[in-house]
């Protein structure tokens, strides 16, 4: 580190610099800084914060105020009446309810499906392929990611079209895909977020311990054993950290079904259908995810998990 | 744990058919990109490369990916801006408030797309309007910047929890000031987070469709909204399979760029 070695302007601190070379501008700035802690976080968080608080926050909080306005139903202007209209027809309405049940169950299937395939998936890349390619299939587990939502969306378009190559592989058998449906809807969903809860899952299982598992079999417990008391309880975290991706993703996803749904139609789609004609419904319609999120985040949050994310 | 053979086997091949299942439907864009059947049968009769080219030649598909790097590489330096200011305000100071900042930071990312989305829209239709500022390019890179913070945040705040202070304490020591010792000590630390931040805002951005849809107005479409817009129009099937192909194959780049950023990172971590 040759840059460390004092250069003149550098020598000093503060009264030695000398009566011959006054501190800069920069130096003075500095220093102020550096003697009052307040003026430099107002200095860090000013430019931030006006950008999320008044940007983002500001913008929510107005989205969610006019779920109390109606809309003029003949010309589609807001009207900035205060009204809980939209809220008692999103509880009155069947249809809105069905659709929100239907909703939740989406995304709870996607969540299952995920933990169940992914588990065993990062059990063979974390513990039991060889250490040396471990890395390789980390890279593996990841590279989907990468890939983007909308090629693999595509993707699944093509598998499930009608006489596409899910069809075409399974007419031998005599059965044919599941098309465009809800079936699909949750298919490519969970292919969606699967990275997502591999890799809380294989974190966890690299970072066991090998001692557990040893003192585990030590006391004579079987493998099976040692899963369900020891390795299950620890990786648990991991699955909850993960699930909140797979919940929430799915929860307010509307494209993915627009493509292979069919004629499925989740929260998303309703309030995307709502947009231009009745912002202040889509908006009511907005808060039903918002509030699930919230309180899957706060019982995750009791196992955790949270911490680990 | 002692697995039993049997088990080594079941988790094996249990493995074997995951990791099939994730790379198939990707192997498939690929091939289909080579179908020479403009409907896309299956089986393909064949192979060409014909709609390659076709698709190197089509004016919306080239404009998009314009469209989408700017966005991407704005969204991607104001992200970097904003979200080392904040890591730095939360780890190195307390304050009151400090866990609402973080929380803050993260939300753009856990609440649904759409709702991001129509709130900005909205705020954008209300604000921006009347000052003559449509939607366009602009209110795409406010949206994408906003929960591009959240990775680069992320990244800077993991590093310097990292960090031991008494390398800033020594530049200091040696009479450097605050900005000198950023610039000569801080900074260089800090890079690999910096490039890992950014490279995963920039492929946030990149991939994003939800919050473009509602940000970007008629005249502006990025490459995910033109996939979206043409891939149910049968005259540009070809060239939506060529692209979904082509990002299938450009998605190496940020994996051997992020394979070569973590040796960085190891490495940095022994210093």
């Amino acid at each position: 580190m040759t840059t460390l070695s004092p250069s003149p302007q550098a020598a000093g601190t503060g009264g030695a610099a000398g009566p011959d070379r006054p501190p800069g501008p920069a130096r003075r700035l500095a220093g102020l800084l550096h003697r009052r802690p307040r003026l430099r976080l107002a200095a860090l968080l000013t430019a931030p914060l006006l950008w999320l608080v008044l940007a983002y926050l500001g913008s929510l909080a107005a989205l969610f105020l006019s779920a109390f306005w109606t809309t003029d139903s003949f010309t589609s202007e807001v009207v900035r009446i205060w009204s809980s209209r939209n809220f008692e027809e999103l509880v009155g309405s069947p249809v809105y309810r069905t659709v929100a049940l239907r909703t939740v169950g989406v995304a709870l299937a996607v969540t299952g499906l995920c933990a169940l395939i992914a588990f065993p998936l990062a059990f063979y890349t974390a513990r039991v392929a060889p250490p040396r390619r471990r890395p390789l299939f980390v890279v593996a587990l990841l590279m989907p990611l990468w890939a983007g939502y909308l090629v693999k969306v595509y993707a699944w378009r093509l598998i499930l079209s009608e006489g596409g190559p899910l069809d075409w592989a399974l007419r031998p058998f005599g059965l044919s895909g599941p098309g465009y449906g809800l079936t699909a809807t949750v298919l490519v969903l969970t292919y969606l977020w699967l990275p997502y809860m591999a890799l809380p899952i294989h974190t966890a299982l690299v970072q066991l311990p090998d001692s557990l598992l040893h003192a585990s079999a030590d006391l004579g417990a079987r493998a099976g054993r040692t899963f369900v008391s020891v390795v299950l309880p620890m990786v648990w975290p991991a699955v909850a950290a993960g699930s909140v991706f797979t919940f929430s993703l799915s929860l307010g996803d509307y494209i993915t079904v627009q493509i292979v749904g069919g004629k499925t139609q989740l929260i998303g789609n309703l309030v995307y259908s709502n947009v231009t004609l009745n912002l202040p419904l889509a908006a009511a319609l907005g808060t039903v995810p918002v509030a699930v999120i919230v309180v899957y985040l706060l019982a995750v949050r009791r196992s955790g998990a949270l911490r680990s994310l | 744990m002692n697995l039993s053979r049997p088990a080594r086997i079941a988790l094996r091949t249990a493995a074997g058919l995951g990791f099939a299942a994730i790379y198939l439907p990707l192997l498939l864009v690929l091939l289909g990109s080579l179908n020479p059947d403009r409907s896309a049968s299956w089986p393909p009769p064949g192979l060409t490369l014909d709609w390659w080219a076709a698709a190197w030649d089509n004016e919306g598909a080239r404009a998009a990916l314009w469209t989408s790097v700017k966005a991407g590489l704005a969204a991607t330096a104001v992200a970097l801006v904003l979200g080392t200011l904040i890591a730095f305000a939360v780890q190195r100071h307390s304050f009151f408030g400090r866990e609402a900042v973080s929380f803050a930071v993260v939300l753009p990312i856990a609440l649904p797309g759409i709702v991001t989305g129509i709130a900005l829209n909205s705020a954008f239709g209300t604000v921006l309007e009347p000052l003559g500022v449509g939607l366009g390019m602009f209110t795409v890179v406010v949206g994408h910047a906003t929960f591009c913070i959240v990775v680069v945040f992320n990244n800077v705040v993991a590093r310097l929890r990292r960090l031991p202070g008494s390398y800033e304490e020594a530049a200091m020591d040696l009479g450097a000031h605050t900005f000198r010792t950023f610039r000569d000590v801080t900074f260089p630390l800090l890079r690999s987070a910096l490039l890992a931040g950014g490279l995963l805002a920039f492929a946030l951005s990149f991939d994003e469709i939800v919050v473009t849809t509602f940000t970007a107005g008629p005249g502006v479409q990025t490459l995910p909204v033109w996939i979206f817009n043409n891939m149910t129009r049968p005259q540009q099937a070809p060239v939506v399979s060529v692209v979904a192909a082509a990002l299938v194959l450009l998605s190496v780049v940020p994996i051997y760029a992020a394979q070569r950023l973590s040796s960085d990172t190891t490495g940095g971590a022994r210093v």
